[in-house]
């Protein structure tokens, strides 16, 4: 008998090993699908986004001609004319000598675009900043427009940009490269200017700051509020039906679609009480409301894990609730809290939907001043570049998204090493 | 407790209000998709140049901007409208029983409207009856009554187009492309059937019997022919055949480059900067170029407008200068910016009346 | 002063009313050798006259900042010129901003007449008396209000109940946020519901098979009728839905398991992290990825093999949807996993079973409960996610289960049918709002399901 299933054992035990092997490749296989997804993604936005860093500009001796910027020579008694001038003679004016084969004037207006429009500012600002300059020759960089960037990135094929551009075009730009008239220069107009419909002149410094606002906005709401509830709920409140209905509402709120939320913003923030329109105040408030059940249930689970002996001792030695919570639960939940606001602060950082719903998406050049300025954020930018037909924006659509995930992982590791250095296991 | 809770909600609604009651400092534009990338443009550049902020740019469609612009006078209510059809006298309407009696109109210049599919199929040769017939509701069958229409590929339409799918991707209602693109391909389009053509230009009694003849029901009978002939040249069939893809006419390019036996319906300055992915039909003969849509030759062209708030002038910082900038030949001149980005200017002589009317603020006359 | 200066200023009251409040329960004991004598800790008396100072001082700030505006306007308007004055409401709201303006010396728009200079001016010196009566009466009040509570402190007080019992309210009101919260998001929707509902019948929008919102914007337009019938919206939310759950699932699980009863702690200490950043990228990256790479990729490859694939397949937004979801199904299973007693895998293995078996037969029967309520939350998440449908999904009602077409999801329809316009009267922008409570009614409903039955597991094996 017992032999009898020795021999089954024995007969089945092969497969049954198989089995075992073919499981263990599953899983496997599973964590390795996981991780090629997240480097699959990292490195295709990685690299179509780096080379948005990176702003080709063009080499050009620019005479600051006295007949062009003051001809009356009146900018002592009249600061204006330097802020009024026509600077797109100036940065034109060498294009045409270094081509002068270029005669026609269709032909030279697609000569004057090898230059961005933000060009002309350059100067200006140049100018502005030194009216000595005035009678002098300088080599300046100027800001190349973005179908050069595009070219000289390689972007597209030299087939494809004579089709589109046209060969002249083409053939201007590779005149340049050789003349060594074209270089690449760090693109701190990416991180400081606001949006632009121009590429090459688009930055992410609007966005930044509307997010940094909005941010400001929700952790000064979120985070007292968010811990208050917490201490609340997890050392006063008594058992019964209402703390268990807070209770339950507060884990459905945690799973709310966070449009639906953008709806409430909608409703009672702007149409109710007329707040204005693609404000950070507006984005703030609303996603207060969406952030506050992450950090209440993090505050909790922080509060949780402190031992009842630290509570039992305090109590022991003649403290009250409050003082207990207050001077000895509060400081030692503090930093589980504190790692629990930053997460949920780096999910409001990302959040896109609820802000679409309140009017964030408008097009807005200026750096807001202020809560109530309208302006938009980094992922909504990235929202409406990446609808934007002009090729230049994919790749700074990808730069600001790494940006964006930059600023995530940053806040991550940061709630990570404040959990590993304050958290203490009992 | 709900007393108390009604109290609450008001003084936050107070708070509310008298901080949204802060005075507005920067122009306030909304309206076309179309116009968009010119208003865009040239905020930007008013920005940079001026002392007045830049303008803040929504793009909503005419027709909703102008209901955003008609709603009323006020801080709260937008400075601006772009529009890629002239206001209509209901807007008008709407506008004055708001209190909005002066509206300045400034023409941009013009647009044409593209029937556009991918590079790397082939150009389609259309006729404005051919796009009447692929596209309407209704359409009138083998015994002249209209019936639903029946046709699913380019083949059945007519045997010199390709065998595909009737695809299309459209602008919805909103939209001033919509309105315009209904207007001039499908009422031309529609104009080719001897039948209709009658309707259009019958009057009192004479509609009846025509009616009848089209097989159109008693109940939609209007004393005005063209009334009811532009019910049928309007409507646009919704089984499937047309889709409707929003106001954001660069979504519709990438999905042609991704679809392409479908065709797209948008402005031609969109065409222009996408030429290397995206290609217009011929119309009628004509394609869709710069010239010939300046002239006049292409069929479905139209003009770009914006509104003023006349009474916003001089109270919300920047108007003026904002139309100054817009009128001026730098920028919607024949070599100007705006030229760049795909506008088709208007004759020099209408420019000038135009530019004369932002400078002297004169507001348009009731439709 | 301006608010802050102000603020600022009740800073330094509060330290002093602290300071003092406890200096005179102090005094009024003898010193800090009496202190026994003291009902409470001195510093809660301090405590005490410092919240006796700030509350009502703030009450006080609050209102009178929230009517100070409208009563200064008042008072600047009635100055006008009778003209002016007799302006339709609207425009005296455009004459106020360019007031405002002035005063606040912004850019003006052209050359002020010489009434709105004056009416500027008076608007500049009415802020000022306001500001600085608004300074006199805070500070007053927290004077006073801090002086009574002062007086009041004798040694029998009970000031830390007093000072507790202040801060219990102020707990308590936080908490009340979030019920707050949801009572906002089910009146806004329900309302707004409730309107759309009075157009469109309601079985229509339940049962309806068409969607189609074009409704007429003006009374003159032709061609929109109209259809408002959520099942292809449904359909489509569900398909998406379901592709998702059909990668996140098994990966997720399978992950879950290698990871709780097969890797070893380096693998888990690299795996686990790297992951989790997976639900950590917002979701318009997810959707930039899944327009710009993933439904290109799809389309070429279906072509290849002469498959007919629309550009915005509900493929390649439910892929890179269970892509995002991966992790949340594998933190949830892990959790679960974990919380299964060591006692019944030895039990198991103990009965010669390898470890496979063990996982197949003891552990995921018994953590099979747990594991459903975090598929379920994971297809409530699917069912809300906006951003990568905005971006990759189609904007076409179709009803279709064929994922290679393009079908489009509640959430795209909200978008699209609120950004831009904000005008709250057509069928258009109410549908919207009838979606969201759909959505918000689903979603509530799978979460409460879900958290019933994680919390239910949960106590089986406490």
């Amino acid at each position: 008998m017992a032999k009898e299933t020795f021999s089954k054992v024995e007969a089945s035990l092969k497969s049954r090993y198989r089995r075992e092997r073919r499981f263990q490749v599953f899983g496997l296989g599973a964590i390795f699908l996981g991780l090629l997804f997240v480097s699959l993604l990292f490195l295709n936005i990685i690299s179509n986004g780096y080379g948005a860093f990176l702003q080709t500009h063009i080499v050009l001796d620019v005479h600051f001609a006295p007949e062009i910027i003051d001809p009356q020579d009146k900018a002592d008694v009249n600061p204006q004319i330097l802020a009024q001038a026509d600077y797109r003679q100036l940065v034109r004016q060498p294009l045409r000598e270094m081509f002068p084969e270029v005669t026609g004037r269709r032909d030279k207006r697609k000569l004057y675009r090898l230059l961005s429009s933000g060009a002309s500012f350059q100067v200006r600002e140049m100018v502005l900043s030194d009216p000595g300059l005035i009678g002098q020759s300088r080599r300046v960089s100027l800001i190349a427009d973005d179908d050069v960037d595009v070219i000289v990135k390689g972007h597209v094929t030299r087939e494809d940009a004579i089709q589109r551009f046209g060969e002249a075009y083409v053939g201007w730009i590779e005149n340049l490269v050789e003349a060594g008239r074209l270089e690449k220069r760090f693109n701190w107009g990416f991180f400081l200017n606001g949006d632009s419909r121009e590429p090459e002149l688009a930055g992410i410094g609007g966005a930044v700051t509307g997010s940094f606002y909005t941010l400001l906005v929700t952790l000064l709401l979120s985070f007292p509020i968010g811990v208050a509830a917490a201490i609340y709920l997890e050392e006063f409140a008594p058992q019964n039906r209402w703390t268990d209905i807070i209770e339950v509402n507060i884990n459905n709120l945690a799973a709310v679609p966070s449009i639906v939320f953008g709806l409430l913003g909608l409703a009672m923030f702007i149409n109710l009480f007329g707040l204005p329109r693609s404000a950070p105040l507006v984005g703030g408030l609303v996603l207060t409301l969406m952030t506050l059940p992450t950090i209440i249930i993090a505050s909790r689970a922080a509060l949780k894990s402190v031992p009842p002996s630290i509570r039992e001792a305090a109590l022991g030695v003649g403290a009250s609730k409050m003082q207990m919570v207050f001077h000895h639960v509060l400081p030692l939940a503090l930093p589980g809290m504190l790692t629990g606001t930053i997460i949920g602060m780096a999910q409001a950082l990302g959040e896109t939907a609820p802000l679409l719903m309140i009017g964030m998406v408008a097009f807005i050049v200026d750096i807001p001043g202020g809560p109530l300025d309208p302006s938009s954020v980094l992922p909504v930018q990235v929202y409406l570049w990446a609808d934007s037909p002009e090729r230049a924006f994919v790749e700074r659509t990808s730069a600001a998204i790494m940006v964006l995930l930059a600023f995530l992982i940053a806040m991550n590791t940061l709630a990570i090493i404040l959990r590993r250095r304050f958290e203490r296991r009992w | 407790m709900f007393r108390k809770a009604l109290t609450a909600a008001f003084s936050v609604a107070l708070m509310v209000t008298s901080a949204s009651a802060a005075a507005r400092d920067y122009v306030s534009i909304v309206g076309s998709s179309t116009v968009y990338p010119f208003a865009t443009v040239v905020a930007e550049q008013f920005g940079k140049i001026s002392r007045f902020k830049t303008p803040k740019v929504e793009s909503t469609g005419s027709g909703g901007g102008l209901k955003l612009f008609c709603a009323g006078i006020g801080i709260e209510h937008p400075d601006i409208a772009n529009a890629s059809r002239r206001i209509k006298r209901s807007e008008q309407d709407k506008c004055a029983k708001n209190g909005i009696n002066e509206i300045i109109e400034i023409k941009v210049g013009y647009d044409g409207i593209v029937l556009a599919n991918a590079r790397t199929t082939e150009r389609f040769e259309l006729t404005r009856k051919d796009i009447f017939l692929a596209l309407a509701k209704q359409v009138p069958g083998k015994d002249g009554k209209l019936i639903d229409n029946p046709y699913k590929t380019w083949r059945e339409v007519n045997a010199d187009l390709p065998n595909t799918k009737i695809e299309v991707l459209g602008p919805p209602p909103t939209s001033g492309t919509r309105d315009a693109f209904v207007e001039l391909a499908m009422e031309g389009g529609a104009k080719k059937f001897a039948d209709l053509k009658a309707l259009r230009q019958a009057k009192g009694r004479a509609v009846k019997p025509l009616m009848a003849k089209l097989g159109i029901p008693a109940s939609a009978f209007n004393k005005k022919g063209k009334k009811v002939f532009k019910a049928v040249a309007h409507a646009i069939r919704e089984d499937g055949a047309y889709i409707e893809a929003g106001e954001n006419d660069n979504l519709i390019i990438q999905k042609l480059m991704a679809n392409p036996k479908a065709i797209g319906i948008f402005g031609y300055s969109f065409l222009d900067q996408n030429a290397d992915k995206v290609q217009g039909a011929i119309v009628d003969g004509e394609r869709p170029t710069f010239e010939n849509i300046a002239d006049g030759a292409y069929p479905v062209s139209r003009a770009l407008f914006f509104y003023v708030k006349k009474a916003h002038v001089g109270k919300v910082p920047g108007i003026k200068a904002y139309l100054t900038e817009f009128t001026a030949d730098k920028a919607w001149g024949d070599e100007g910016y705006l030229t760049d980005k795909g506008l088709i200017p208007m004759p020099a002589a209408e420019r000038a009346q135009f530019a004369d009317d932002a400078r002297s603020l004169q507001p348009m006359d009731t439709l | 002063m301006q608010i802050p200066m102000l603020l600022i200023v009740l800073l330094g009251f509060l330290a002093l009313a602290y300071h003092l409040g406890r200096a005179r329960a102090l005094d009024a004991v003898g010193g800090g050798s009496g202190m026994r004598k003291l009902h409470s800790l001195p510093s809660y008396y301090g405590l005490y006259v410092a919240l006796w100072v700030l509350l009502p001082a703030l009450t006080i700030l609050f209102l009178w900042s929230v009517l100070q505006d409208v009563y200064i306007v008042d008072m600047v308007v009635a100055q006008l010129p009778q003209a002016m004055q007799d302006l339709p409401e609207a425009q005296l709201g455009l004459i106020v901003n360019d007031i405002r303006n002035l005063a606040s010396g912004n850019i003006v728009s052209g050359e002020p007449s010489a009434d709105i200079r004056a009416a500027a001016d008076h608007l500049l010196e009415l802020q000022g008396i306001a500001n600085m009566a608004k300074t006199v009466v805070v500070l007053a009040f927290a004077i006073i209000a801090g002086t009574f509570a002062w007086r009041a402190i004798n040694p029998s007080m009970r000031a830390r109940n007093r000072v507790e019992w202040i801060v219990k309210g102020l707990l308590i009101l936080s908490s009340m946020v979030a019920i707050m919260t949801t009572i906002g998001i089910v009146l806004s929707v329900v309302f707004e519901s409730i309107r759309f509902f009075s157009k469109i019948p309601f079985t229509d929008f339940i049962f309806g098979l068409a969607w189609s919102p074009q409704t007429a914007l003006r009374a003159d337009q032709v061609g929109a009728s109209g259809a408002f019938g959520a099942i292809p919206l449904l359909v489509g939310t569900l398909l998406i839905s379901f592709i998702a759950m059909l990668v996140a699932v098994p990966i997720g699980l399978m992950a879950a398991i290698y990871l709780s009863e097969y890797a070893g702690p380096k693998l888990r200490g690299f795996a686990k992290p790297v992951l989790e950043i997976l639900a950590g990228i917002p979701t318009v990256v997810y959707g930039f990825f899944a327009a710009l790479t993933v439904a290109p990729m799809i389309r070429t490859l279906g072509e290849s093999v002469g498959l007919e694939v629309a550009s915005e397949s509900a493929l390649a937004a439910g892929l890179v949807m269970g892509i995002m979801i991966i992790p949340f199904v594998s933190s949830l299973s892990d959790d679960v996993i974990n919380a299964v007693p060591q006692s019944l895998r030895d039990a198991s293995y103990g009965l010669g079973a390898t470890r496979s078996e063990t996982i197949r037969q003891v552990i995921l029967p018994a953590a099979l409960p747990g594991i459903m309520g975090g598929v379920l939350l994971a297809v409530s998440r699917a069912i809300g996610e906006t951003m990568i449908v905005v971006m990759a999904a189609g904007l076409s009602a179709n009803l279709t289960v064929n994922p290679l077409e393009a079908v489009t999801t509640v959430t795209v329809q909200i978008v699209t049918l609120l950004v831009g316009d904000q005008e709250f009267d057509s069928a258009k922008t109410l549908a919207a709002f009838a979606l969201g409570l759909m959505l918000f009614v689903v979603t509530l409903g799978l979460n409460i399901i879900a958290l019933h039955i994680v919390r239910k597991y949960r106590e089986q094996y406490d």
